[in-house]
Order: C-alpha cells, then sequence, then structure tokens
C-alpha cells in the first residue's frame, strides 16, 4: 500500500508538471496578451513595450515559464498584472466560497440520489422511477440559467422569500443562518444538475448488477431479496459510482459558472471566466493546477476505495500495471 | 489628448480602456429635453437628511484608484468618492472649480494660450493631514506622462513641455504649443507626492497606493474603508473632510455584481440603489417597477461602421470601399433609424459625424444627413460602377462586393446591429459576413493592426472636446495610432489641427462645421448614432432638482452625488 501510494504520488507530480507547461503554452498562445486587455490604444508603442518588460511579457515562454515554475515552488503564485495583487489573495478566499455551495449541493445530491437509484433498480419503471426520470430529464433539458432565474423570480422577488443573490448580506458576513438562506436557491440548482445524471447512473449501475449471474445463483439459493440487493449487488454498483465521484471531485473547487453568475455567488467559476477575458495568466495557472491537483487526488481516492469495496481489487498491482 | 476611447463592452470591465472621464459638451441650454426622469418624484421640496447607506451596483471589480494607472469605469467610479477632482465639469460641460473641486479658480490661460495656471485651494487635505499641494499636481503629470511608468493617461498630456511649481498652492503648465483641448486634461483626480515621489518610475504599477485601502491616502468626501475583492468596495463619509459641503450619505457601497442582468435583479429586489447601465433588453422588467426611476438619454458615445482602406486587407488587393459614392450608398442603405428605435429603445439618437448631437461643435445641417433609401443606394452603386451579379450581389472588374464586418463577441447590442447590417445590405446586392471576436484577440489581431475589412465599433467621448485628430488623421495609423482603417484625407488631417489650434470657441465652431461637412460627405465611417445605458434608481435614492443625474456626462449617473441623500 505505502508503495503504491509513494508510486502513485510520484506518477502524479509527473503529471501536474506535464499539464502545467501544457496550460501555460496554451493560455499565452491565445491571442491578445494582458496588455492588451488593460493599457488604452493611446499609449504609444514605445511605452506599451516599456509596460511589458516591466511585467517579463518580453521574454521567450519558456523563459517565462521557467520564472513562473520557479516562484511556484518557493510557494509563490504571482501576481496580477493589472493591479499587482497577490494571487493567493483573490484565490483562497473564492475557492473557500466555491467549497462552501459545491459540498452542499454535491452532499445533498447523493444523499437524495444514490439511495434513489439504488431503489428505482429495484422497481424499474414503477412512479418513483418514472419521476426519477422526468427529474433526469428536466436537469439535462432546463438551462441552468433559466432554471435560476425563475426561482429567483418566485422566491426571492414575487413571494420575498429568500435573498436573491450573493453570499450573505452586506453587514452579515460569517453569519451561518444568513449563509443557509443565501444557499437554499442556489444549491437547489446545482442539486437538480446533479440529480439527474447521479439518479440515472446509479441505477443503471445497479441494474447491470442485478442481472448478473451471481446475483441469480444467489436469488435462486432462496437469499433475501434485501441481503441480495445490499450485500450482493450494492458493492458491486459501487465501483462504477465510485469512479463517478472521484472525477467529479474537482468541481468542489473548480465551481459552477453559470450558477454562480445567476446567482452572484463569489465563487471559482465566475472567477476563471473572468481571468480568462483579462488574460490574467498567474491566476489562470494557479487555478488550473489546483483543479488538476484535485482530480488526480479524486482518482487515487477512487482507486483506494474500490481496495476497500472489493477485495479481489488489489492495489500494488494494479498501480504497477498502469505506470 | 486622449479623446476617445474605444469600449468593448464585455462581462469583465468595459475591456478596461477608458481613460479620462470627461463628458461632450451641451449647448447652454438646459439639457431636459434630452434628459428624462421618471417619474418625476417630488424630491425637490424634501429636505437632504445626513447618514445611511447607498449602495451602487456595478458589474466589474475596481483596478487601481491610483490616478497614474486608473482607466476603467469602474476604478473611475470608487474614485470620485474618495479622490477630489482638481475641476469638475458643470451640467453643460464647462470646467469649473466648484466647492468639491481641489482647484480654487478655473484655470487662467495665458494669452498665448499655452500657458495654464492652476490655483489650489489652501484648505485642502489629505486623509493623513498632509495638505494637497502644487507637488502633487506636479507629481501626477510628470508621473502619467513618463513612458516608464507606463500610464494608460499618457498621451492626455503629450502636448505638455513642463510644470513649474510657482507657490506651494500654484502650479504653471506649459504647453509646447497651442491646444484647445488641453483644459479637459485638467480634470483629473491627484496621486499624493508625498507618498509616491521617492517610488522608482518603474515600480510605481507595483505600489500598493490604489489597491490597499490602509495605504490609499486620499482627499474626497468620502474615505476607503475595504475592499472585498470580486465582492465590494466601501467608503465612509471622511469626519475630517477639508470641504466646506460636507456630504449627506454616511456610507457607499460598491457592489460587484456577476453581470448586468444580476445588477438590474438587484435593483428590483431593492439590494442595490442604483445601477448605472441597465441593458436595454431589461429596461422593460425595470420600468414597469413604479418604485424605480429610469434615467433614459443618450449618453457621451457614438457607434459607428469603420471602412478599411488598405487594400492589402482584401482579395486581390481590391479594395472594396475606395469609392465615395459606395460608401454614400452604403449609408443610405443601412436603416439607421430603425437600429435607434427598435434596438437602442430611446438610448439613442442619430448622428452624422462624429460630434455628439446638441454639443457646441455639432456642425447640425452642414452635416449631410444620409436618409434610409435603398433605391438611391442601388443608384449610387451603379454610378461607381457596380453591376448587379446572376446570384445577387454586386460585382465590378470581376469581383464580388463581399466583406466580413467584425464586432466583439458578446456585445448583445452589436450582434442585433449588425444582423441588421447584414439584412440592409443584402437589400441592395452587397454580401456581409458578420464575426464576432473575443475582445483581446480582437484588439490585439485586428483593430492595432489595423487588419480587417469593416468593422461595427463605438467611441466614448471621455473629453468634450471635439478633437478627434488621433482616430482620422492620417498621422495616426497603426500601429501606434488610433485610425486603424488608414484612411487619409489631406483636407480633414490640415482641419484638426487648425481645430485645435486656436483656444477661441466661436472659431473653433466654423473650423468643426467644415469639418462636420468634410468628413460626411467623405464617411471614413458611417456614423450610426449616439447610444447611451439608462440608469436606474431606487426609492431611497433623493436629490434636489440641480444635482439630478445627468447622462451627457461621462460619470453622470453620480454627478454631485456629494448633494444626494437617502431616506
Amino acid at each position: 500500500m505505502t508503495e503504491y501510494l509513494i508510486r502513485r504520488i510520484l506518477q502524479s507530480v509527473l503529471v501536474l508538471f506535464l499539464v502545467s507547461i501544457i496550460t501555460f503554452v496554451l493560455i499565452h498562445a491565445a491571442p491578445g496578451g494582458p496588455t492588451q486587455v488593460f493599457l488604452s490604444p493611446g499609449l504609444s508603442q514605445e511605452a506599451a513595450q516599456i509596460q511589458a518588460k516591466n511585467l517579463g511579457l518580453d521574454q521567450p515562454i519558456p523563459v517565462q515559464y521557467m520564472r513562473w515554475m520557479g516562484s511556484l515552488l518557493q510557494g509563490d503564485l504571482g501576481h496580477t498584472f493589472k493591479n499587482n495583487l497577490p494571487v493567493g489573495e483573490i484565490l483562497w478566499p473564492t475557492m473557500q466560497n466555491t467549497l462552501i455551495l459545491m459540498s452542499v449541493a454535491w452532499l445533498f445530491s447523493l444523499l437524495i440520489a444514490i439511495p434513489w437509484g439504488i431503489y428505482n433498480s429495484t422497481v424499474e419503471y414503477g412512479l418513483s422511477d418514472q419521476t426519477a426520470s422526468f427529474i433526469s430529464y428536466l436537469g439535462f433539458a432546463m438551462p441552468t440559467f433559466w432554471f435560476g432565474i425563475l426561482l429567483q423570480e418566485l422566491f426571492a422577488l414575487e413571494l420575498d422569500l429568500l435573498p436573491l443573490s450573493d453570499m450573505y448580506t452586506m453587514g452579515k458576513e460569517g453569519q451561518i443562518g444568513d449563509l443557509f438562506m443565501h444557499l437554499i436557491l442556489p444549491v437547489t440548482v446545482l442539486t437538480l444538475g446533479f440529480l439527474a445524471s447521479y439518479v440515472k447512473f446509479s441505477r443503471s449501475s445497479m441494474l447491470e448488477v442485478l442481472n448478473q449471474d451471481y446475483i441469480r445463483t444467489a436469488r435462486s439459493k432462496g437469499m433475501k431479496e434485501k441481503r441480495v440487493i445490499y450485500r450482493h449487488a450494492l458493492r458491486n454498483a459501487m465501483i462504477p459510482i465510485v469512479t463517478i465521484l472521484g472525477s467529479d471531485l474537482a468541481i468542489l473547487v473548480s465551481g459552477a459558472a453559470i450558477t454562480e453568475n445567476v446567482f452572484n455567488w463569489p465563487g471559482m467559476g465566475r472567477l476563471f471566466v473572468e481571468m480568462a477575458l483579462a488574460r490574467e495568466y498567474s491566476v489562470l495557472m494557479a487555478i488550473t493546477l489546483i483543479t488538476a491537483v484535485i482530480v488526480i487526488i479524486g482518482n487515487l481516492l477512487a482507486d483506494i476505495l474500490y481496495a476497500l469495496i472489493d477485495p479481489r481489487v488489489q492495489l500494488a498491482r494494479k498501480g504497477g500495471a498502469s505506470a | 489628448m486622449l479623446i476617445m476611447v474605444l469600449i468593448g463592452t464585455l462581462l469583465s470591465a468595459c475591456g478596461g480602456s477608458n481613460t479620462a472621464t470627461n463628458p461632450p459638451k451641451e449647448e447652454p441650454t438646459p439639457s431636459e429635453n434630452t434628459s428624462q426622469t421618471e417619474p418625476a418624484k417630488e424630491n425637490t421640496t424634501k429636505t437632504p437628511k445626513d447618514g445611511g447607506t447607498l449602495t451602487m451596483g456595478t458589474f466589474s471589480d475596481i483596478v487601481t484608484v491610483n490616478p497614474v494607472f486608473q482607466s476603467d469605469t469602474s476604478s473611475g467610479d470608487v474614485s470620485k468618492l474618495i479622490l477630489a477632482q482638481l475641476y469638475n465639469l458643470d451640467r453643460e460641460a464647462n470646467v469649473v472649480a466648484e466647492p468639491w473641486s481641489l482647484a480654487a479658480e478655473p484655470p487662467q490661460i495665458s494669452e498665448d494660450g499655452k500657458t495654464y495656471t492652476v490655483k489650489l485651494k489652501p484648505e485642502a487635505k489629505w486623509t493623513d493631514g498632509t495638505p494637497v499641494t502644487a507637488d502633487d499636481i506636479i507629481f501626477t503629470i510628470n508621473a502619467t506622462r513618463n513612458p516608464e511608468v507606463g500610464s494608460p493617461g499618457i498621451s492626455a498630456y503629450d502636448k505638455v513641455d513642463s510644470i513649474e511649481k510657482v507657490d506651494e498652492h500654484t502650479a504653471k503648465i506649459q504647453l509646447k504649443q497651442v491646444y484647445a483641448p488641453f483644459i479637459y486634461s485638467l480634470i483629473l483626480t491627484l496621486a499624493p507626492s508625498h507618498i509616491l515621489k521617492d517610488v522608482p518610475p518603474k515600480e510605481l504599477k507595483q505600489h500598493a497606493y490604489g489597491t490597499d485601502p490602509a495605504k490609499t491616502v486620499t482627499n474626497g468626501p468620502w474615505k476607503w474603508s475595504e475592499w472585498k475583492q470580486k465582492q465590494h468596495i466601501s467608503v465612509d463619509a471622511d469626519p475630517n473632510y477639508w470641504g466646506a459641503k460636507k456630504p449627506h450619505i454616511a456610507k457607499v457601497i460598491y457592489k460587484i455584481y456577476a453581470d448586468q442582468n444580476t445588477e438590474v435583479q438587484a435593483l428590483i429586489k431593492g439590494d442595490v440603489d442604483t445601477v448605472s447601465a441597465i441593458p436595454v433588453t431589461q429596461l422593460a422588467a425595470v420600468e414597469k417597477r413604479d418604485n424605480l426611476r429610469v434615467v433614459l438619454a443618450p449618453g457621451p458615445s457614438y457607434e459607428y461602421l469603420g471602412f478599411n482602406f488598405d487594400p492589402k486587407n482584401f482579395p486581390d488587393n481590391f479594395s472594396l470601399f475606395e469609392g465615395q459614392k459606395t460608401r454614400q450608398a452604403i449609408a443610405h442603405a443601412l436603416n439607421r433609424l430603425g437600429m435607434v428605435d427598435n434596438v437602442l429603445k430611446g438610448t439613442g439618437k442619430l448622428m452624422n459625424a462624429p460630434f455628439l448631437p446638441g454639443s457646441w461643435a455639432d456642425p447640425g445641417e452642414a452635416a449631410v444627413n444620409y436618409n434610409y433609401d435603398a433605391e438611391k443606394a442601388k443608384q449610387l452603386l451603379a454610378e461607381d460602377g457596380w453591376t448587379l451579379g446572376s446570384d445577387g450581389i454586386l460585382t465590378k472588374d470581376g469581383k464580388r462586393f463581399s466583406f466580413e464586418l467584425q464586432y466583439n463577441a458578446g456585445n448583445s447590442r452589436r450582434e442585433q446591429i449588425s444582423s441588421i447590417v447584414q439584412q440592409n445590405l443584402k437589400d441592395v446586392g452587397i454580401e456581409v459576413k458578420t464575426k464576432g471576436i473575443d475582445f483581446a484577440a480582437w484588439v490585439d489581431q485586428h483593430l492595432n493592426t489595423g487588419k480587417y475589412q469593416a468593422i461595427l465599433m463605438a467611441w466614448s467621448l471621455t473629453d468634450p472636446d471635439p478633437n478627434g485628430e488621433s482616430t482620422f488623421s492620417s498621422k495616426y495609423y497603426p500601429p501606434a495610432g488610433q485610425n486603424s482603417g488608414w484612411y487619409k484625407n489631406e483636407k480633414l488631417d490640415e482641419l484638426w489641427v487648425k481645430g485645435y489650434s486656436v483656444v477661441e470657441q466661436s472659431e473653433r465652431k466654423k473650423i468643426y462645421e467644415e469639418v462636420g461637412k468634410e468628413i460626411s460627405t467623405d464617411l471614413p465611417y458611417i456614423f450610426m448614432y449616439q447610444y447611451g445605458t439608462p440608469q436606474g434608481i431606487g426609492p431611497r435614492v433623493n436629490f434636489a432638482e440641480e444635482d439630478k443625474p445627468e447622462p451627457s456626462l461621462a460619470y453622470g449617473y453620480m454627478y454631485r452625488m456629494i448633494n444626494w441623500w437617502v431616506e
């Protein structure tokens, strides 16, 4: 297990390094640099060049990359071009905000989706199953922003029961009760989106298992249906579910730009879009790398969970094979 | 001189490229005819109340309030609260010393028109108690015009020869030549010399002044207390403010929303008290609420369809827009009035020359007005040698009349306008391919290099002066200049210079009338319309009639806010 973990971590470092190079090159290849965005068109060529030099933007990309990597290794994420703010100062609070919103929505939808999907697999095409299908279609088909605006119109403007947007009411920062009220609408929107895929997914992975020979064997031995479902089927059905959850883990920090926009949640999705438009390379790099780290951790967790769920999975050999 | 500046109306700031803050000139007639405040509340009879909080909505965070680097609208908004301006504009866009201006009296201009003397109020102070002095003026202007500093406002002072300190409160600015528009460059906020003078020019941009509230001394009615990035900025009335006239509102919160739609929702809900730009698509939703007021008027910006005159941008080096009659035909083919009525919904006004309607330099009837007349357009095109091809598209010397019209993606107004242009021109046999491009990429690859066939763009007249040399003169070709369409007209080149080389307004007016006639005949652009952004005001906001918002001025949505109050 320890050996496996060390190998996975080393692999991850290599992956992160490659991700950082690829993103760095891609971001710099995007047309228009930060200077185009914030410098006035009235600025003379010479002045623009001096400015680019001050910011180190006149250097070749490999040199810029080495500089960026150098400061990153010393724990410095860099500064924004347009106003020299430390990236961490923008990033960490924003990430916390996103984490709060996304983890509540995610946990909430998992708590609903997995048991519901499992139940639906046992009573295929029953009322509950049909309802789940309907909700899934709705979740897939309805644009997030539209659903968000509908909820706002109804609950915030017409009925005036809930806050319209933001994370806190001005002057009530940090109060849990206020945060809770502000979470209701965006969490509803996000949950609908998550439910749509998770209910369907857990139902279908259960169904797949339930059609296996060993389930028929178990049933034919006269085992109780409950025991068949929970002891034999569920464990095996959990494997694909865990895979999905592991790879979805990154949304907890990468956020949901559209929902954040509609509810004016000061989160990562919005930040990324804004920073991409402003060509703030250091912020974009930091967000990409953090997301990559979480994706890697998510996959690692999933792999470890496989071993816990299914004793047949042996981590060491699995890791070795994929190396 | 930076009279015009391009606006990239995007989610993020305004593309971040407005400098200075100065609006177009209005005739000294009352501006009621251009702005209607509805419904007319009888707030003139009430007495102002001190205290309370006013929340302003915006859709982009500030960048810096350091006057040397401030260039985007949001930073400008916050600057207006915490930093006094040297001079202010009155409702008719005259440069004046108001009780809240740093200057004690209007600038004195020497006989030869080349020396400007500025006198400060001796009582003006920074929040750390240091007096505001001539050194602050000298530092701010010199830092801005120093290329090593990298200020976006550099061109505003390129005619300055030297600045000298006459005494503690008086500065004398010497120009290299007579340059009438310079007076508007004096509407500036000052950076504190005592804090920044020892910072090497290259490091000024990295200095925390302007981004860290604790390290930003200010001299305005409110002082900066908090910046929660991407969320809000708050300023509090400064108890030690030097001005004789104190602000009524105790706290102003500048609240940042994800986009204009969210912002408008918040206005409806009552979370914010004013919104400076309601998208026209949301206008109806705001107007139907009885408790909200909408200030609806064209603002200091105009949109145009710009032609490119460099043949290299066209296949076989065949410039489609070479013929003057061709350009006039396009002007006749466009239903500009229809655009104003259907897309701009009361916030637009037709214009025929690059001078705002109603401003002193507006050539009025002297400029040619092209009415919507497809038949006339077809006739002019035929006279210019275009014949209808078998596919319904005009041809000349075997070349089809087909071009690409670029605009910045995400700007819904331009999206709508470009498709109307496409339809209108199709009716006369011209094929238009519209193309929306990401703002940063557009500026980099097309505007700065002058590589496009035609563009849909706008200029924001940040300065009330009519001088347009940097946009239309052949002295200002890309990459350094803003004449990105490579337009050349020797007569105009000369007229622009003549126009700013006299100070007397009545003489300048005659010159700009000539400019208006020539430019509207020759058409480097199709001048489309002046447009504005409707302001929304919530029920808690009060102001006397003389302090109401002035949409014809840049930052007019917070005009004389020092006198507003909330209940």
